[in-house]
C-alpha cells in the first residue's frame, strides 16, 4: 500500500536473529512477515500471545526495544539495526517454563495476594520471584542525570485555538472546518500518516488522499503525527506525547487550546469465549491493518466470528487476499477455540472447524476516555449499544464515531459470556470471566471495587480491551443493566506513557560563581549547594585524605590567612526613604536605627516565630541597605520583602544583585596586612571596627567591605562587580602569598564556623525552630512597635521551651558523629545532632544538637550515637573557639 | 491543576508561572489579642466557592497580585494588583 515500498529493505535484530524489514514496516509487521507468531507471554499465566489489534491498543506486543521496555512493536516503526527482545520469559518466547503456572492456577485465584500472603515473612520470601515472573519488562539501568548517557526527553509548548484529537475522517473534517473559519488548528494523530481507518480500507484510499491533502494544505493547521493525547486537563491543557520519526525518545508536548474536538473514533475490543487469547485469534481491524498497511496475509484458512456487514466485508477482503474462509459463525455459536499455543480450529455445536486464523469482529467501543476525564459523563445508549459522552464541558466537543455516529447495537446489553478459566476478559492482567464471577460473588459487585480487587482494566491497555466486557460480566452477574453498572472513572495518563517523558529533558540548571574557573585551576573538589557548584576544598595532591586537606586549609585561616568564595550568598540592595521601615517590619532586629557604616546580624521569622532565614544587613547610606541571605533562600527573601511592601505606599526599591557581584571573604590574623596592600581604606580597628562596613576600592575595583566574622577570625567580606571578581581574587592571592594565604572551601568553612557555634539556618534549624530555642534570643527586639512574628515570639519568650539547640564536645577520642545522629539518654533517643565535625583546636569532635529542654544544662553528659554505638559527650553552651570573640576585634 | 491566571501586567498565564501565597486575610493590628493572631496564623476559611488569594508571578512580572478563584472549578474570575483596586474591588470573604 501507500507506505510500503519493497525496493528498500533493511534488517534489525530480534534477540540475536536478524529480521528483514521493508520501508514503512512496523517492528511487529516485519516480525510477523518473518514468521514470528508469539510476541509476548502473558502476565500471570505466561500464555503465549500474538498480534491482536495491530493498533497499539492491546498488551500483546509489548517488547523491549533498544533497552526501552514495554514498546508496542505493532505500531512502532522498524529502523535498521535496532535490537528487539522479549520481556519476562524464561528462557524464551517459544518455550517458557513459567507457562507451567497455568497448571497451578487453582493456587492463584482472584485476589490471591490478599488471601495467601497474610504473613509478612511469607510475602518477603516470595516477593522477589513474583516480581520477576509477573513484571512488565525491566526498567533501563540506573540513570545518572549528570553522566549524559541516559536517554533525553524533550518538552515543548504549543498554544492553539482548536485542538483536534484524531486523524480519521471526522478529525480531518473538523480540522478543515475550523481552519476555514480562520482558527489556528493543531491536529493530534497517533498514526504516522493521516486518515485513520481510511488508510487500510482500499475502497477509501481516494477519500483519504483528498482529505489528508486538504488538511496538509490548509491555512494554520499544524499536524502532530505519531502523537497521543493522554490527558485533558482543566482550562484546555492537553498532555501529548509524540514519538519522533527517526526513533529516539518520545517528547512531551503541553498543548493549550481554546477549544478541543475529540474525534478519537472507536476501538475494537475482543469477544468473550474460551481460549479467546490464543495466538492466531485476531481482531478484524487487526487483520485489515496487516493486509492494508503492510501487505501481510495473516493466515491460510480462516474462521470469521461475527455477523452482519462487518463479517461480510472481512470475508471478502480475506478471499481477495487468497485466504480460504472456512466459515463465518455468530459469536454465540462459538464454544471455544482449540489449539495448544496456536489456534487450530473453532469448536461449535456442529463440531470443530479447522483453521489457522480466527478473525473476531469485536465490540466497537467509543474511545471516549478523554471526554470522561475532561468532566463529561458516559451514559449507556441501548440504541447505539455503547457508552456515549454527554454533558461535556463548554470548550470540549466530540465528533464522529466517538459520540456514537454509525454505531447501532455495537454491544448487546448485557452481552453473553461463558464462565471459563480460559476466557480472558483482561489480557493485560490475565483476569478471566471465572475470576470476575468469583470476585462478584465474594462481594466486589460494584464496577469500581471489582476493578480494584481483580485488577481488571488496570494494566497497560488501561481498559481499552477489557472495559466493556468487564462491565458486561458485572451487569449480567448482578442483574443490573449496562447503564446501571456504569463505567469506571477515567484518569490520566491513558494510554500509559514513560516516566522519562514526564521528567523531561536532562537540563538541571547549574549556577557558577564568577570565580569558577579559578577554583578549577586550583584543584577544587566540587560540591552541589542547591543549583550552585561550590569548592568543597582544594586538593593539593590526589591522594590526600579529606581530613588532611581540611586541616591544611583550617590552619591557614586560624594561623595566617585564608580566602573563600562566598559568591553564592544571596545579595540584595534595598534603597529608598522608607527602607528602614520595611526592614524593621520584616526582620526581628532594629535596622531603621542602624547607623550608616554599620553591619548587623539579621534574622527573619514568620508570624509563628519560626526562623526563616538569616544573613547580615549593612547600612551603606541613610537610604541604602545591603542585605545578604542564605544561598538557598534568596528568591524567597526577595519575594517576602516584596510581599510586605505591597499596599504600604512606602518608598522602597528591592533589587537582587547576587549575579552581579563577586564576593569573597578574607579572614585570618594576617587578613588586614593582605588587604592593606590592595586598598586605601584604613583597616585598623580604630577606623574600621568589627561589624562595620565601608565602600572604596580593592585592587582598583569598586568594592563594598563588611568586617564580619563567620569563621571566627578577623576578616572582611569583599563584594565587587562580577567582572572584577577574577582580578580581585588573583590580587588577594598574590598579596597574601608572603603570608602563606590559602583558598579554602565550604567544608573547611563549616569546621571553622562550628567551632564558633555559628548556626546555619536550614541545617541547624528546621521548620519549628524559634530564636529562643535556637539560643539566639538577642536577635528579637520585642520592644519594637511591630514586626513579623512579634506576637508569637512574645508568647514563646515566656513559654517553656520544648527543645534547645546546644553545643557539645565529644569526650572520647576519634569519635565524630555524623550529621543527623541521635542523642541518647539512658538508652533512649533524646535529641538529634545537626552538625558535628572534628575540631582541630579542641582535639576532639564538637557539634550542635537539639535536645529536650530539661537536658539542656551546661556540663551535662549525654550519649551521641557514633557508628551505631553510644559515645560520651558533654554539653557546652559557650563557643568552642574564642568564646569572647577577641580575635574578631583585633 | 492547570488553570490560568489573568495577570494584570502580563495577561493570561499558566498557573505554573506563579507561586501561591495562600488565602487573603487581613493581618491583625499590633497588640491584637491572642485569639485574633491564632485565627490569622492557623485558621483557613478554605472557601467552597470564590476565594481571594495571593499569587506571585515569579516567572513573569515578579509582582504580588490578588486573584479571586472559584475553588470548585479553578476558574480565576479576576486578578489585580492590590494597590490599584484595594478601595473599590474587594473580593468576597474579605472583611
Amino acid at each position: 500500500m501507500a507506505q510500503a515500498s519493497p525496493s528498500e529493505g533493511f534488517s534489525f535484530l530480534l534477540n540475536d536473529k536478524p529480521i528483514q524489514a521493508k520501508a514503512g514496516d512496523s517492528i511487529g509487521a516485519a516480525m510477523f512477515r518473518a514468521g514470528v507468531r508469539v510476541f509476548t507471554r502473558s502476565f500471570k499465566h505466561h500464555r503465549p500471545r500474538g498480534l491482536l489489534c495491530v493498533a497499539g491498543n492491546c498488551p500483546n506486543c509489548l517488547m523491549n526495544v533498544d533497552g526501552t521496555p514495554n514498546v508496542r512493536v505493532c505500531t512502532t516503526p522498524a529502523r535498521p539495526g535496532m535490537r528487539v527482545a522479549p520481556q519476562n520469559v524464561f528462557p524464551s518466547l517459544e518455550f517458557d517454563v513459567l507457562a507451567a503456572s497455568q497448571k497451578f492456577d487453582w493456587l492463584m485465584p482472584v485476589g490471591w495476594y490478599y488471601k495467601t500472603f497474610t504473613r509478612r515473612p511469607v510475602w518477603n520470601a516470595v516477593e522477589p520471584f513474583i516480581r520477576k515472573a509477573a513484571g512488565l519488562g525491566e526498567a533501563p539501568p540506573s540513570i545518572d542525570r549528570f553522566s549524559g548517557e541516559d536517554p533525553d526527553y524533550e518538552q515543548r509548548y504549543v498554544h492553539t485555538e482548536v485542538a483536534v484529537l484524531g486523524g480519521g475522517p471526522s478529525g480531518l473534517t473538523a480540522a478543515l472546518e475550523a481552519s476555514r473559519q480562520g482558527s489556528r488548528v493543531t491536529l493530534i494523530d497517533e498514526q504516522p500518516q493521516l486518515g485513520g481507518h481510511l488508510r487500510f480500507t482500499p475502497s477509501d484510499a481516494e477519500r483519504r488522499r483528498v482529505l489528508a491533502g486538504q488538511v496538509e494544505a490548509a491555512q494554520g493547521v499544524e499536524v502532530l503525527s505519531r502523537a497521543q493525547c493522554f490527558g485533558l486537563y482543566e482550562d484546555g491543557l492537553l498532555g501529548v506525547v509524540q514519538l519522533p520519526r527517526d526513533g529516539g525518545e518520545e517528547s512531551l508536548i503541553h498543548v493549550r487550546a481554546e477549544r478541543v474536538v475529540v474525534a478519537t473514533g472507536v476501538i475494537e475490543a475482543p469477544l468473550l469465549f474460551e481460549n479467546n487469547d490464543l495466538v492466531g485469534v485476531m481482531l478484524s481491524s487487526g487483520v485489515e491493518r496487516l493486509i492494508g498497511l503492510y501487505g501481510i496475509v495473516p493466515g491460510r484458512r480462516a474462521v470469521i466470528v461475527g455477523d452482519g456487514p462487518r463479517a461480510g466485508r472481512i470475508a471478502s477482503l480475506l478471499k481477495d487476499s487468497g485466504v480460504d474462509v472456512a466459515a463465518t459463525v455468530r459469536p454465540d455459536q462459538v464454544l471455544s477455540v482449540t489449539g495448544a499455543a496456536q489456534a487450530d480450529g473453532v469448536r461449535t455445536a456442529g463440531g470443530k472447524i479447522p483453521c489457522d486464523l480466527v478473525v473476531v469482529c469485536g465490540h466497537l467501543v467509543p474511545n471516549a476516555g478523554l471526554l470522561h476525564q475532561a468532566g463529561g459523563s458516559l451514559d449507556w445508549s441501548d440504541e447505539n449499544g455503547a457508552f456515549l459522552p454527554t454533558r461535556l464541558p463548554p470548550h470540549v466537543e466530540a465528533a464522529g464515531q466517538v459520540k456514537g455516529s454509525d454505531l447501532t447495537a455495537a454491544v448487546p446489553s448485557p452481552p453473553a459470556y461463558p464462565d471459563s478459566k480460559r476466557c480472558y476478559a483482561c489480557l493485560c492482567e490475565d483476569v478471566t470471566t471465572s475470576d470476575l464471577r468469583t470476585a462478584i460473588r465474594e462481594g466486589f459487585d460494584h464496577i469500581e471495587t471489582l476493578k480494584r480487587y481483580t485488577t481488571v482494566s488496570m494494566g497497560p491497555c488501561q481498559g481499552r480491551m477489557c472495559q466493556i466486557s468487564s462491565i458486561g460480566v458485572c451487569a449480567r452477574e448482578t442483574g443490573g443493566g449496562m447503564g446501571e453498572t456504569g463505567v469506571t472513572t477515567s484518569r490520566p495518563p491513558n494510554p500509559s506513557i514513560s516516566l522519562g517523558a514526564l521528567a523531561g529533558p536532562r537540563h538541571p540548571p547549574v549556577k557558577r560563581s564568577p570565580l569558577h574557573h579559578e577554583h578549577e585551576a586550583l584543584g577544587a573538589v566540587w560540591m552541589n549547594m542547591g543549583q550552585w557548584k561550590r569548592p568543597r576544598y582544594y586538593a593539593p595532591e590526589p591522594d590526600w585524605s579529606e581530613q588532611r586537606i581540611v586541616e591544611r586549609e583550617y590552619r591557614a585561616v586560624r594561623e595566617r590567612v585564608g580566602v573563600v568564595d562566598v559568591g553564592p550568598l544571596g545579595k540584595i540592595e534595598v534603597r529608598g526613604r522608607d527602607s528602614g521601615k520595611l526592614l524593621d517590619k520584616v526582620y526581628t532586629h532594629r535596622f531603621g536605627s542602624l547607623k550608616a557604616g554599620r553591619v548587623r546580624y539579621a534574622v527573619i521569622c514568620d508570624e509563628t516565630g519560626t526562623i526563616l532565614d538569616d544573613g547580615t544587613i549593612s547600612r551603606l547610606a541613610d537610604d541604602h541597605y545591603f542585605l545578604t541571605t542564605t544561598t538557598g533562600n534568596l528568591e524567597f527573601v526577595v519575594q517576602w520583602l516584596e510581599w510586605w511592601l505591597v499596599e504600604t505606599g512606602w518608598d522602597v526599591h528591592i533589587a537582587d544583585v547576587t549575579g552581579g557581584r563577586s564576593s569573597i571573604n578574607v579572614a585570618g590574623p594576617k587578613a588586614r596586612e593582605v588587604l592593606a596592600e590592595l586598598t586605601d581604606i584604613d583597616l585598623e580597628t580604630a577606623a574600621f571596627k568589627y561589624m562595620a562596613c565601608r565602600r572604596g576600592e580593592v585592587a582598583g575595583a569598586p568594592a563594598v567591605l563588611l568586617r564580619i566574622g563567620f569563621v571566627g577570625e578577623m576578616g572582611w567580606e569583599v563584594h565587587v562587580p562580577a567582572d572584577y571578581g577574577v582580578h580581585v581574587w588573583r590580587s588577594v592571592l598574590a598579596a597574601g602569598k608572603e603570608h602563606g594565604i590559602l583558598p579554602f572551601g565550604v567544608e573547611t568553612q563549616r569546621v571553622l564556623r562550628l567551632e564558633k557555634k555559628h548556626v546555619i539556618v536550614g541545617v541547624d534549624t528546621d521548620a519549628l525552630s524559634n530564636p529562643y530555642e535556637a539560643d539566639i534570643p538577642w536577635v528579637t527586639k520585642l520592644e519594637k512597635q511591630d514586626f513579623i512574628g512579634k506576637a508569637s515570639l512574645g508568647t514563646l519568650q515566656s513559654a517553656a521551651a520544648n527543645e534547645r539547640l546546644i553545643g557539645f564536645t565529644m569526650l572520647e577520642d576519634g569519635k565524630v558523629p555524623e550529621d543527623g545522629s541521635s542523642v541518647m539518654l539512658d538508652g533512649r533517643p533524646a535529641g538529634r545532632v545537626t552538625s558535628a565535625r572534628y575540631s582541630f583546636v579542641n582535639g576532639t569532635a564538637v557539634g550542635l544538637a537539639w535536645v529536650s529542654d530539661e537536658l539542656a544544662e551546661e556540663g551535662r553528659e549525654i550519649d551521641v550515637r557514633v557508628g551505631g554505638k553510644p559515645a560520651r559527650a558533654r554539653i557546652q553552651q559557650a563557643a568552642f573557639y574564642d568564646p569572647e570573640g577577641r580575635r574578631l576585634r583585633m | 491543576m492547570s488553570f490560568r491566571i489573568p495577570c494584570p501586567q502580563c495577561g493570561e498565564r499558566s498557573v505554573y508561572e506563579f507561586r501561591f501565597g495562600g488565602e487573603y486575610s487581613i493581618r491583625p493590628q499590633p497588640g491584637a489579642d491572642e485569639d485574633e493572631w491564632y485565627q490569622y496564623n492557623f485558621v483557613r476559611r478554605n472557601e467552597m466557592g470564590s476565594q481571594t488569594e495571593w499569587w506571585y508571578h515569579r516567572l513573569g512580572c515578579r509582582q504580588w497580585l490578588r486573584a479571586v478563584r472559584e475553588t470548585r472549578t479553578n476558574k480565576v474570575i479576576r486578578a489585580y494588583f492590590p494597590d490599584e483596586t484595594e478601595q473599590t474591588d474587594r473580593g468576597p470573604g474579605e472583611s
